[in-house]
């Protein structure tokens, strides 16, 4: 018995299958195309070949702001696995642990920085980091640590990873909350078993935890990598499009936005940025596809 | 292997009512022991005070003349098969089997030894390098099993462990636990709510109820002189048959009760602390009324319902006074609902308890079936 | 003893971990909200203080309100949020139906299709999606920030909602359609009815990034009529960036809606990411 009809089906699917076709797939699609064009003068776009591509990759007119850009993403990207998720799975070991007091409480207050606006995020720290403030500075003055201070955000060696450290503190309750969920996923039999067998605390969490939520911690880590090679936010909200100083926090994002709009004496460019933005679509989907292909295959998920 | 004694052991939460009040229990070397009770009465509990995952709130837990309360779980020298297998997900059966070995210090030959041994005994070795998930149930019950095997312990706790596994699969892994403990000669104690795994594996049964120990026995003991209501209503299938009456005549060598209806029945149980008038309850399993007049004890009733079993029926007769019960009957007698049958049962087998709850003596607590056939 | 002395020690150390990370998350909201509150001298002498009658002021919200329409933003950032929720919600509610209930040729091939975006971000379309803005006249409008956010939150909501429509029991929709119902009626007063935990859940995750993204306001409608709240503060802040009292105010204003959902829905948020995350 044939229970559906076609127009059933069509109805259902239709406004979802529309909208998402109109303004995702074929911006996406269209922007890959862009990619391969010049824009005129006047506006009028035409063929090029790959040359956008070889311009951004090799001419130093715009290689040099690419490829400082990458470098920043990736050193932005590494900051946040090497703090932000080390954190985040401490933060979800310990509220995982059998009759912690108060720990709903401590997970509520943790994920609330995730949900504020980037934005905002971004200037209070910019004003708590100000020197005019003090704010900082009178803190660690506190605990012996004054003559630290330095104004981070505006020093060319440490604004980007001042910036990473605010993203960090940001987002770590994502981590921590996915992590904790897998965590506590984990029979509690499992765990007793290796007590009664003498495993220590310790090793327990090496060798039976750890193992059975890593295809938790390698979800985490490819969306940690989308979410930081698609970054543009906060270095837009505290160091405006040019990402100062002298390009030091410039990220894929901001590149993406100021080769479009252009800047200054730079005229924006629709097809450049398409160029740009096909690059950035690349480096996703590399880390996506080698998230599905290599690390999710292997890292078997266990049924309990 | 081992001599566990359980002295006064107590478990309450938080200070509140005890989850446990006060067991005693002695369990001797190689003896197989099964907690058995509904759920919630605390076996489990019990169980994991035994194992060390549960803290014990006063008293002493003696394994080999050492006090166990503050040792932690691997210092017992105890291993725990639970019941949901509890094998690492990630790692195959070898390892699962090696790992507590390893925490220990032990050498990869004599952990391969070990491992090969336990395999061996439970026909698991074509699946070492499997991982949990590629076994069936059966399969991960043995491997648990095995992962307590190679440990050598003192003492093997088992946590309900067959209730993950379908009927057949039960009554076979039953026969292989006991084989089990007959060839490794260990001490176990065993914890489930299936009275028959319970009457099958024990050496010693002990029944347990709202926190507390019912009666602790053999399973003939358990089965002919259960001590109160709650054991005689908890061992046997179907429940031993309870009537009310009260007290027409007592002494040492016999109780006679007068039932709703008028009739007086003749029990041989020690009534030396009932005086007449007392209100008591009486029991009679099913299998001891008898569709014959050869006991001395005589009724008649109303057949309402007829399960058959094929070596056996259950009927279930409402008796001329109004009292239900059900006799289990002879399986290729044809009966007929309506049909009035008469019954009668002996003196001997009936159960007597008091007020309380509680039994007394059975003076000739022998063989009923035999006895309905030479009569 | 010594077992209990290192469990007490255990404990602490946790507790002691725990509590300074929540102080550190916590510390930059109140800072800003308290001082908020305060005179510009309040602000600069003790900004740690909380505000006491003498250095209470309100001055920073008046200017706020004075000098920019932030009503007005929080209007249009209500607007596009809700209006781009409540589309999301029904038709991702529906293609996940249509998805999981029917099966068709190519139904598997639409499914891979609709879940690409999950993982792709929508703003690498930027190029493209301005010049349709521009060809449909819809710059500056909020109509075209509901689209865009609409095409980029169905992908999640779709695979979130299918995962709950397929653990409703095949009876339910059987008995119905035996009852003669028709598959309208069944997926408007049976499904949708049953998979609202799960509708809640999808909407705080899919309202939060809509409610503080900067990125498309600022591309698509930065016109003054039409700024979101998040783009409002921006640039608001640019402009006042001396004026302490009112870039706190305009900060705290702009928390002030996201904490009060917070405060609400929470516990619903949080047990739907513990719940569902692990999948």
């Amino acid at each position: 018995m044939k229970r559906f009809s076609f127009w059933h089906v069509v109805v259902f699917l239709a406004p979802a299958f529309l909208i998402y076709t109109v303004f995702s797939a074929y911006p996406l699609l269209d922007t890959l195309r862009q990619g391969f064009y010049t824009t005129s003068d006047t506006g009028h776009q035409s063929w090029i070949g790959i040359a956008n591509y070889t311009k951004l990759l090799t001419d130093p007119q715009w290689s040099d702001g690419f490829w400082n850009a990458m470098k920043n993403n990736v050193k932005f990207f590494l900051i946040h696995m090497c703090i932000q998720n080390p954190i985040g799975l401490l933060l979800a070991a310990l509220l995982s642990l059998k009759g912690v007091k108060g720990a709903k409480a401590y997970q509520t207050v943790l994920f609330l920085p995730t949900l504020l606006s980037v934005v905002i995020i971004g200037f209070i720290w910019q004003l708590i980091l100000s020197p005019l403030w003090g704010v900082s500075e009178s803190l660690m003055t506190h605990v012996g640590l004054g003559e630290h201070f330095a104004p981070w955000l505006g020093q060319e060696e440490t604004a980007l990873i001042t910036l990473a450290l605010i993203s960090v503190w940001q987002f770590v309750g994502i981590p921590m909350m996915l992590i904790y969920a897998s965590l506590i996923a984990i029979p509690e039999e499992i765990i007793e078993a290796a007590v009664v067998e003498g495993a220590s605390p310790w090793r327990i969490f090496w060798t039976i935890r750890l193992p059975l939520i890593l295809p938790t911690l390698g979800l985490v880590t490819i969306l940690t990598f989308v979410g930081n090679f698609n970054a543009f936010d906060l270095i837009y909200s505290v160091k405006g499009a040019i990402a100062g100083p002298n390009f030091s926090t410039d990220i894929l994002g901001t590149y993406f936005y100021r080769t479009f709009f252009g800047y200054q004496s730079q005229v924006g460019s629709p097809t450049m940025g398409a160029a740009v933005a096909t690059t950035m679509f690349l480096i996703i989907l590399a880390g996506v596809g080698v998230y599905t292909f290599l690390i999710q295959r292997k890292l078997q998920r266990h049924s309990f | 292997m081992a001599q566990v004694s359980l002295k006064n052991l107590k478990k309450s939460y938080d200070g509140k009512q005890d989850v446990l009040a006060s067991i005693n229990l002695e369990i001797d070397d190689g003896e197989f022991v099964v907690l058995v009770g509904p759920s919630g009465c605390g076996k489990s509990t019990l169980l994991r005070m035994l194992s060390g995952l549960e803290e014990i709130t006063s008293g002493d837990l003696v394994i080999d003349n050492v006090r166990c309360n503050d040792l932690a779980p691997a210092k017992r020298g105890i291993a725990m098969v639970f019941q949901s297998y509890a094998l690492y997900p990630h790692m195959n059966v070898y390892k699962n089997m090696a790992f507590g070995l390893k925490i220990h210090g032990a050498g990869k030959e004599e952990i391969d030894r070990r491992i090969k041994h336990a395999a061996g005994i439970l026909k698991i070795d074509h699946l070492l390098h499997r991982l949990p998930r590629e076994l069936s149930g059966g399969q991960r019950q043995r491997v648990a099993i095995g992962r307590a095997i190679v440990r050598e312990p003192k003492l093997f706790l088992f946590d309900e462990p067959l209730s993950n596994l379908d009927a057949a699969l039960r009554v076979q892994t039953r026969l292989e636990i006991a084989k089990l403990h007959r060839d490794l000669k260990a001490t176990i104690v065993y914890v489930t709510h299936d009275q028959v795994e319970a009457m099958t594996l024990g050496d010693k049964i002990v029944v347990m109820h709202d926190g507390h120990i019912q009666q602790a026995g053999t399973p003939l003991e358990l089965y002919q002189q259960p001590a109160n209501l709650f054991v005689a209503g908890f061992i046997g299938s179907p429940k031993m048959n309870l009537i009310e009456g009260v007290v027409a005549d007592a002494g040492a060598s016999g109780v006679s009760v007068t039932l709703a209806g008028g009739q007086v029945l003749r029990t041989e149980v020690d009534g030396s602390s009932l005086k007449a008038g007392d209100r008591v309850t009486v029991g009679i399993r099913s299998e001891h009324l008898w569709e014959n007049s050869n006991g001395s004890e005589q009724f008649t009733g109303t057949v309402n319902l007829v399960e058959h079993l094929g070596e056996a029926n259950f009927l279930y007769i409402t008796l001329s006074n109004g009292q239900d019960v059900v006799v289990r009957g002879d399986g290729e007698r044809e009966v007929a609902i309506g049909d009035t049958v008469s019954l009668s049962a002996p003196a001997a087998s009936f159960h007597v308890f008091n007020h309380d709850g509680k039994a007394l003596r059975r003076l000739k607590p022998g063989n009923m079936v035999a006895a309905k056939r030479v009569a | 003893m010594t077992k209990n002395i290192g469990k007490l020690s255990a404990t602490a150390f946790t507790q002691l971990v725990l509590a300074l990370f929540t102080l550190i998350s916590m510390f930059p909201i109140v800072l800003i909200i308290i001082n908020a509150f305060k005179s510009r001298d309040g602000i600069f002498d003790n900004p740690m203080a909380l505000p006491t009658s003498e250095t209470f002021s309100l001055v920073g919200f008046h200017k706020v309100l004075d000098k920019s329409p932030f009503l007005h933003f929080f209007e249009n950032s209500l607007i596009v949020t809700v209006g781009s929720l409540v589309l999301i919600l029904l038709f991702a509610a529906m293609a996940a139906w249509a998805l999981s209930e029917y099966k068709f040729k190519g139904s598997r091939w639409l499914a891979v299709y609709l879940a690409f975006g999950i993982m792709v971000p929508i703003r690498l379309g930027t190029v493209s999606i301005l010049q349709l803005a521009v060809q449909f006249n819809l710059v500056n409008t909020l109509t075209i920030l509901v689209l865009v956010y609409v095409a980029q939150g169905l992908p999640l909501a779709i695979m979130i909602l299918s995962e709950f429509m397929q653990q409703i029991p095949k009876e339910l929709k059987e008995a119905a359609r035996c009852d003669g119902v028709g598959e309208f009626k069944i997926f408007f007063q049976i499904i949708l009815p049953l998979i609202r935990p799960a509708v809640a859940t999808v909407a705080v995750f899919t309202m939060v990034p809509i409610w503080n993204d900067l990125w498309f306001p600022l591309i698509l409608a930065p016109g003054e009529e039409t700024q979101t709240v998040t783009l409002g503060v921006q640039q608001f802040i640019g402009q006042y960036v001396t004026d302490w009292n009112a870039v706190l105010a305009s900060l705290s204003l702009a928390v002030a809606p996201v904490l009060l959902m917070y405060i609400f829905a929470s516990r619903q948020l949080i047990r739907g990411i513990t719940a569902g995350a692990v999948k």
